[in-house]
């Protein structure tokens, strides 16, 4: 007859299935502890694991859009430096040439050669490999040497004047030309020569597409300024004239009337790149701004990240030291329930 | 009544204990063996004293059915965890490293960089490694994951041998039980082994036992296919020498009939088998379709479109070998992630040029989106991440559903799995406890408690003493009465 309901063999294996289930959660406690998250993302979340590789793919391509708005931030505040430096270019040609214009004409012409030249080095601004007034083409220099022997931009414009005219402009007849026919012609031939299509031709490699950027998940921006920007043309424009029809055999009458169309341009590019530094600016702010909302996003999406995975590392460990705990006492157990037979006590 | 009688009485008496001893001592020394069951002697009094008629073997029907059909279900469940566990690291890597999801993830992140410098070579030459590190996932997702199925087909054939060899061995004891139990001969230890066989073939197929007369048995499935009666049912399977994306492999036959697969990441299989057949072709054969929808929304994600809208569009940085036509929209196209490579174009590796993907034009001039073919032309890889996260159908048969961008796919495509993981882990926890239950249980009902035994002992032995003396009183007294006589 059987009068017990307790066998030997249960009473040593549930110790031993308790003790062994306590052991691989120590295990699973211990990588918590050391890693912050849980020991396996996927069992501990199941079904909503896409969302955890969600946000961390999400952190990961928020931080490439914030490193990537930085190489935009340094292209956007080169443009605008180089802006700046047109600017002042403009503004100091504009009243040295107005200062000047009374006495000898070549200081005037040196100004205005100076000026181009100044200009075309900043506009041929590179940074990382890149020309920045290229528009989309930052692979090539957006703006021919004027001073280079045989520019066509230079060739181009004392053809025009040949045409126009009927002689050269170094022909002894060009002294004739009056101020009033200068002015028609610097407005009728010259000028679009600079704000039309043949600008590109002589003048620039640019492009009139600019470089856009992503600067959001969502957002894109126009981030670069072409080097066929209208303050661009009319400052070339401006420093052009003077350059080369001084050069020539006017008169008086036809250089002060060069000058006087020169100035009024140079004004008109003055006030043009302040429009188109005010436009970069607030690309510049809208960059920042993202930035800002980015790096926001960021620790959002790092809080439900932690909120998903994250272990709090005073409950893990004080969940280890309750578990070493309790598998001391089921050791301290085993060895009393070997104890506990009654093989000891019989003789 | 007489001396003599007395003296027969304790004789047996003597015999009955030294028996009983026996008994003990093979209970005590069997007492760690879970497939034993406790011994007793059945005892019927008679004239002359007492007689064994019978050594009993503890049984509980009930409960031993019980563990029979919870350690079918917990090896089954422990058979889909443990080969969704290696399945999982070998396509998705520890923690979803290298799944799909996460390297789109980091190709999104190459097209980012690229886009704010997209006339830096090195940089592009990163994106298109990133990309191919993408294709890599997927490449190597549809071997691994075809590997896995032939290796489950393996660990099946194995398993079926094993099955029959156990039929055949139920068979032998089975039969030595039934002639044994005709001729009236002590059959408890064939009884052992058959009930430890059972509990064996219960690790492969869940069974239920159809009692016959004279101790006979007859097995049958859950399923219902006959297992063994009288003689074992032959179970078959033909291995597939190379799976390939979309076919499912052979069922395996008992006496027959098709063992039905499990359904489930709390799986309906029970025992190995059912839960090998599930993993091959629903989970393991699931994992590659989503690849393989995955492989299809890159393709269509990156595919040239013309400029002018006239020319089909056209297979761009990821491409197959039906380019360069796209997939068809919102088909399953099977094995896909083990076609998917790099358009050789814009390979540099391969002679082609990296900055195809900013320009376009992989599939000739009219797909040149770059006309003016500036170096800081961004509009396209814009367009592409854009394209990436835009919605697209996919395919109901590959387990996943809805118009979601393919992005999301790859990330839904891991919930899928670790989904039905965490319920087979969560499964595997409460069938394991329920089976420890049960055969705790059992093991208390059958089993052998030591100190029982022992105080039996100190009957037996208490009993063994009174019955020697009770010999050595009636053989004074027979030599008082000799003695009287002489």
């Amino acid at each position: 007859m059987k009068t017990s309901f307790i066998s030997s063999y249960a009473v040593s294996q549930s110790v031993r299935y308790q003790i062994t289930r306590m052991q691989s959660e120590l295990v699973k406690a211990e990588t918590e502890i050391v890693t912050g998250r849980v020991a396996d993302t996927g069992l501990h979340l199941g079904a909503r694991t896409g969302q955890s590789v969600y946000l961390e793919r999400e952190i990961d391509r928020l931080g490439t859009i914030i490193d990537t708005n930085n190489v935009v931030s340094s292209r956007l505040s080169t443009t605008q430096k180089g802006l700046d430096s047109l600017t002042e270019l403009a503004k100091k040609y504009l009243s040295n040439m107005t200062a000047a214009s009374s006495v000898d004409p070549t200081v005037v012409r040196d100004e205005a050669r100076t000026t181009i030249t100044s200009m075309i080095g900043v506009l041929n601004t590179n940074v990382n490999g890149e020309n920045i007034f290229a528009g989309v083409n930052t692979d090539v220099r957006p703006i021919n040497d004027f001073m280079a022997p045989g520019s066509t931009a230079r060739a181009a414009m004392e053809q025009a004047f040949e045409d126009h005219f009927g002689f050269a402009l170094t022909d002894p007849q060009a002294a004739d030309v009056g101020a009033d026919a200068m002015t028609q012609f610097l407005t009728d031939v010259i000028e679009p020569q600079f704000m039309g299509a043949e600008w590109k031709a002589n003048w620039s490699n640019a492009s009139d597409e600019t470089i856009t950027s992503r600067i959001t998940l969502t957002d894109t921006t126009q981030a670069s300024v072409s080097a066929n920007a209208d303050g661009v043309r009319r400052l070339a424009m401006s420093a052009a004239v003077v350059d080369v029809f001084f050069g020539g055999e006017l008169n008086v009458a036809a250089r002060n009337a060069t000058t006087d169309f020169a100035g009024g341009v140079v004004g008109q590019a003055v006030s043009d790149l302040a429009q188109t530094q005010a436009q970069v600016g607030i690309i510049e702010q809208r960059v920042k701004s993202a930035n800002e909302r980015l790096g926001m996003q960021v620790d959002i999406f790092k809080g439900k990240t932690s909120d998903m995975v994250g272990v709090d590392p005073y409950e893990a460990s004080s969940r280890i030291s309750l578990m070493l705990a309790q598998i001391e006492t089921s050791y301290t157990l085993t060895s009393r329930m070997r104890q506990l037979s009654l093989v000891r006590y019989l003789p | 009544m007489s001396l003599t009688t007395a003296l027969s009485i304790a004789q047996t008496a003597l015999l009955n204990t030294s028996r009983q001893t026996s008994i003990v001592s093979r209970n005590i020394s069997e007492a760690n063996n879970p497939d034993y069951a406790r011994r007793s002697a059945a005892i019927v009094t008679s004239m002359n004293g007492s007689h064994i008629t019978q050594i009993r073997r503890a049984t509980s029907e009930v409960l031993f059915r019980q563990n029979l059909a919870a350690l079918s279900s917990v090896v089954g469940q422990d058979t889909m965890l443990g080969a969704m566990n290696s399945l999982n690291l070998a396509v998705n890597g520890s923690d979803n490293a290298t799944s799909p999801a996460r390297l789109i993830g980091k190709f999104q992140e190459a097209l980012q960089s690229y886009s704010a410098s997209p006339s830096n070579g090195s940089i592009a030459e990163n994106a298109v490694e990133a990309a191919r590190q993408v294709v890599k996932a997927l490449n190597n997702g549809t071997t691994a994951i075809q590997s896995f199925r032939s290796d489950m087909d393996r660990q099946i054939l194995g398993a079926v041998g094993e099955l029959n060899s156990l039929l055949s061995d139920f068979e032998q004891v089975n039969r030595e039980i039934v002639s044994g139990t005709q001729a009236g001969r002590d059959v408890n230890d064939a009884l052992d082994q058959r009930d430890a066989l059972l509990k064996k073939i219960s690790e492969f197929v869940p069974v239920s036992v159809v009692p016959r007369a004279a101790n006979d048995m007859a097995l049958v499935t859950a399923s219902g296919a006959m297992l063994f009666d009288v003689v074992p049912r032959t179970v078959t399977f033909d291995p597939v020498a190379g799976h390939s994306a979309g076919v499912d492999g052979n069922p395996i036959r008992i006496d027959g009939v098709p063992l039905p697969a499990g359904t489930g990441g709390n799986t309906s299989a029970s025992g190995k088998l059912a839960a090998m057949l599930q993993m091959r072709d629903d989970v393991a054969g699931g994992m590659q379709a989503q690849l393989d929808e995955t492989a299809r929304g890159l393709i269509a994600a990156f595919s040239e479109k013309d400029p002018d809208g006239i020319l089909a569009d056209a297979a761009g940085l990821f491409t197959w070998p039906g380019a360069p036509a796209v997939p068809a929209d919102g088909v399953l196209v099977d094995g896909l992630a083990g076609l998917i490579s790099i358009n050789a174009a814009m390979d540099s590796t391969a002679g082609g040029n990296p900055h195809l993907l900013r320009d376009g034009g992989a599939n000739g001039a009219d797909y040149i989106r770059n006309t003016e073919g500036g170096a800081g032309f961004t509009s396209l890889l814009i367009d592409y991440q854009t394209r990436l996260e835009s919605p697209i159908a996919f395919d109901n048969a590959a387990g996943l559903q809805g118009t979601i961008s393919v992005v999301t796919y790859s990330e839904e495509s891991v919930s899928w799995f670790e989904g039905i993981r965490q319920s087979a882990q969560r499964a595997v926890e409460n069938k394991n406890a329920l089976y420890v239950r049960t055969d705790a249980a059992l093991s208390n009902m059958t089993g052998v408690n030591i100190d029982e035994e022992l105080t039996l002992l100190l009957d037996l032995e208490h009993s063994y003493q009174a019955s020697a003396r009770l010999m050595s009183t009636v053989d004074a007294m027979l030599g008082a009465l000799m003695d009287a006589i002489r």
